[in-house]
C-alpha cells in the first residue's frame, strides 16, 4: 500500500515540455485576446461610462436650467402681480382724486354762483334802496313844499310854525 | 455566434455540477482498471505481478499526473501528437496511439503509464525503428533513504532502464535532465489549447456584442460576462495598480485570470474534454508565476527598483547585510509563493476527490466486499459531490487570488514616486507582501485543503 508502483508524484516535477506550451499558448492567447476582446471592450465601456457622465451632466444642466427658467418666470409672474397691484391702486388713487377734485370744483363753483347772486341782489338791493330813498325824498319834499305853500299862506300859521321850529330846537 | 457560445458555456458550467455522480462512475471504470485488473496494458505488460492489491496513493498519483494519451473510459483513449527530442538523435513525431500503449517501442521510446519514456543504454538498433515491447518491469530502490521507483522494458528478452523526460527541478525532486525532452501536446496541453480556444470564442461573442450594441444597452452574453469584466477593474485592476496606471494592465489580469478559471475548472469536468489536472501541474503555475513576475519587474520603475535594491534613508550596512538580500529573496518568493499556492490547491482538490472515490475500493475490499463497495460508494458520494462544490469555489477563488496577486506585485513596481502617505497604499503593500488580505482570501478555502 505505501510503495507508489504505478506513478511517482509526477506534478511537482517541472516538465520543460509543459512549460513551453503553457508559456506559448498562454502568450499567444493574451495577444489574441488582448487585440480580439480586452481592448475593445475596455474601449467600449470607457465610452459609455463617458456617455452616461455625459447624459448625466446633461440632465443636471438642463435641470438646472429649467429651474432658472422656472425661477425666472414665477419672478416675472411675482413682478406682474405686483404691477397689476400697483396699476389698480394708482386707478384707484386717480379716480378718487378726480372725483374729489371735481366734487370740489362744482362746489366751488356753486358757491361762485350762489356767492355771485348774493353780491348781485346785494347790489341790486343796494340800488333799490339808493332808488326808494331818492324817490321818498324827492317825495317828501313835494309833500312838504305842498304843505308849506298851503300853511304859509296867513301870517299867523306862519308864525305858529316858525314857534315850532324854534321850540324844536330847544 | 451568441447562439453556439450560449450552449457551449452551459454545457460547460453545469458538467461540472452534474457530471459529479459521472465522475463517481466514470472513476470506478478508471480505478478499478488500475487497481483490480490493473489496466490493459498492466495485464499483459506487466513482468511482475503486482495486480491483486488496490493501491489508492499510486492509482491518484496517476490521476493527477500528466500523460501524452487522453484515457476516457475502459479502452477507450484518444491519441495526442507527440514532439519527442533527444539531443544528438533529433526529433521524433507522431500520434501517440503508435506506441499501442505501451507495447511497441518507437525510435527507443516507449510508453510507460501514460507518459513516454526512453530507454537507455539499449544498442542501437533498437533506438531506430518499432520494436515490440513485452512488458514494463517496475521496482523500488532506496537511495538516500527515498524509494525511487525504477522502470526497465523487457525488449526481446533484454531489460532495458527507462528514462523519463527531462525536467527542471534540477535533481531535486527525482527527476532532472535526462536523455530526452518531450515536447508533446499532452492531455494538460490540450486542456489548455481548449481553454484557450473557450475563452477566445466566448470573448470574441462578447466583444461583438459591444460592437453590435454599440450606444445600447448590453445583451446576452455581453451582459453576462461583464459584470467580470467589470468586477475585475474595480476590485483587482484598479485598487491594486491603481487609477493611473490599470488600463496598461488590465489585459493581462484578464486573461491571466480567466485562463486559470478556465484551467481550474476543465479540470473539474471528470470526463474527455475535462479531467486534466492543469493547474494543478507545477509546470503550469510555474510558468504563469513567472510571467506574472516579469510582467511586474519590467514595468517597474526606477522608484520601486530603488526602493527594493537600496532603500533610501536606511544604513549602509543595514542595507547590505539585511535589507537588500530580503528583498532580492522577496523577488523570487512572490513568483514562487503564487506557483505553489495555485499548485496545492488544485492538486489537493484533486487528491482529496480522488481518495474519496478510492474509498469504495478499500471499502470494498478490492471487488469481495460488495457490501463494504456500496457503503464505500455511498459515503464517497455523497463527500465528492460536497468536494465539488467546494472545488468549483476554490477553482473561481484561485484565479481571482493568482489575478489579484499578480495585480498587486504589477501596482508595486508602477507605483509612483511620493505616493506614500496617501490612504490606500500601505492596504495595497500588505497584499503585496502576502499579508492581511491575502491572508484572508488564501485562508478562505483552507478548508478545502
Amino acid at each position: 500500500m505505501t510503495t507508489l508502483f504505478l506513478a511517482d508524484f509526477s506534478v511537482i516535477k517541472p516538465d520543460f515540455g509543459l512549460i513551453f506550451w503553457t508559456v506559448i499558448i498562454f502568450l499567444v492567447l493574451y495577444a489574441i485576446l488582448g487585440k480580439l476582446a480586452w481592448k475593445p471592450i475596455q474601449r467600449a465601456l470607457r465610452r459609455r461610462d463617458d456617455e452616461i457622465q455625459t447624459s448625466i451632466d446633461e440632465a443636471k444642466r438642463a435641470r438646472a436650467e429649467m429651474q432658472a427658467q422656472a425661477d425666472e418666470n414665477q419672478r416675472l409672474l411675482i413682478e406682474a402681480r405686483e404691477e397689476r397691484t400697483r396699476i389698480i391702486t394708482e386707478a384707484e388713487r386717480q379716480s378718487k382724486e378726480m372725483i374729489a377734485a371735481a366734487k370740489n370744483e362744482a362746489r366751488e363753483a356753486a358757491q361762485k354762483v350762489a356767492s355771485d347772486a348774493r353780491r348781485d341782489i346785494d347790489n341790486m338791493r343796494k340800488a333799490a334802496m339808493v332808488d326808494l330813498k331818492k324817490e321818498v325824498g324827492s317825495m317828501a319834499i313835494e309833500i312838504a313844499e305842498k304843505i308849506l305853500q298851503k300853511d304859509l299862506k296867513s301870517d299867523a300859521n306862519q308864525e305858529a310854525f316858525v314857534r315850532e321850529l324854534v321850540r324844536d330846537l330847544n | 455566434m451568441t447562439s453556439i457560445a450560449r450552449p457551449l458555456f452551459f454545457c460547460l458550467f453545469s458538467l461540472a455540477f452534474t457530471l459529479v455522480s459521472a465522475q463517481a462512475v466514470n472513476d470506478h471504470g478508471t480505478a478499478g482498471d488500475h487497481g483490480t485488473a490493473g489496466d490493459e496494458t498492466d495485464v499483459h505488460q506487466s513482468c511482475d505481478a503486482h495486480g491483486d492489491d488496490y493501491d489508492p496513493a499510486g492509482v491518484i498519483l496517476h490521476h493527477i499526473a500528466d500523460a501524452n494519451e487522453f484515457h476516457v473510459v475502459g479502452d477507450l483513449t484518444i491519441p495526442l501528437p507527440v514532439f519527442l527530442y533527444a539531443p544528438g538523435e533529433g526529433l521524433t513525431t507522431g500520434l501517440s496511439s503508435m506506441f499501442h500503449h505501451g507495447e511497441t517501442a518507437v525510435d527507443g521510446y516507449v510508453m510507460n503509464h501514460g507518459r513516454i519514456n526512453r530507454l537507455s543504454g539499449a544498442p542501437a538498433e533498437l533506438m531506430e525503428g518499432e520494436h515490440a515491447v513485452e512488458c514494463i518491469a517496475h521496482t523500488t530502490e532506496m537511495v538516500d533513504g527515498k524509494t525511487r521507483d525504477i522502470y526497465a522494458a523487457r525488449i526481446n528478452g533484454e531489460s532495458y532502464l527507462l528514462d523519463a523526460p527531462s525536467v527542471g527541478d534540477g535533481g531535486l525532486l527525482g527527476g532532472g535532465i535526462t536523455s530526452f525532452y518531450d515536447f508533446s501536446i499532452t492531455k494538460n496541453v490540450f486542456t489548455m489549447l481548449l481553454a484557450a480556444l473557450l475563452l477566445i470564442l466566448l470573448w470574441s461573442a462578447v466583444a461583438r456584442g459591444y460592437k453590435k450594441n454599440e450606444g445600447k444597452a448590453p445583451t446576452g452574453i455581453q451582459s453576462l460576462m461583464e459584470p467580470f469584466f467589470v468586477f475585475l477593474r474595480d476590485e483587482i485592476s484598479i485598487p491594486m495598480i491603481g487609477e493611473k496606471h490599470y488600463e496598461r494592465f488590465q489585459p493581462f489580469i484578464m486573461t491571466i485570470f480567466f485562463f486559470v478559471l478556465f484551467c481550474n475548472l476543465l479540470g473539474l469536468i471528470p470526463i474527455f474534454p475535462g479531467s486534466s489536472n492543469v493547474t494543478g501541474n507545477i509546470a503550469v503555475t510555474m510558468a504563469l508565476a513567472v510571467i506574472s513576475a516579469i510582467v511586474a519587474y519590467i514595468h517597474g520603475n526606477r522608484h520601486y527598483w530603488e526602493h527594493t535594491l537600496w532603500m533610501p534613508g536606511v544604513p549602509a550596512a543595514i542595507k547590505i547585510f539585511i535589507l537588500t538580500p530580503v528583498e532580492i529573496l522577496g523577488l523570487v518568493i512572490k513568483p514562487f509563493s503564487l506557483m505553489v499556492r495555485l499548485f496545492a490547491n488544485i492538486t489537493a482538490g484533486h487528491i482529496i476527490i480522488l481518495s474519496l472515490i478510492s474509498l469504495i475500493f478499500i471499502f470494498g475490499n478490492n471487488g469481495e466486499n460488495v457490501i463494504g463497495a456500496g457503503a464505500g460508494a455511498v459515503v464517497g458520494a455523497a463527500f465528492t459531490l460536497f468536494m465539488n462544490c467546494i472545488e468549483l469555489l476554490v477553482a473561481f477563488v484561485q484565479a481571482f487570488i493568482f489575478a489579484i496577486l499578480s495585480a498587486s506585485y504589477i501596482g508595486a513596481a508602477v507605483e509612483d514616486a511620493h505616493h506614500h502617505d496617501e490612504a490606500g497604499h500601505h492596504g495595497e503593500e500588505k497584499i503585496a507582501e502576502g499579508g492581511v488580505m491575502g491572508g484572508a482570501v488564501t485562508g478562505m478555502h483552507t478548508p478545502a485543503n
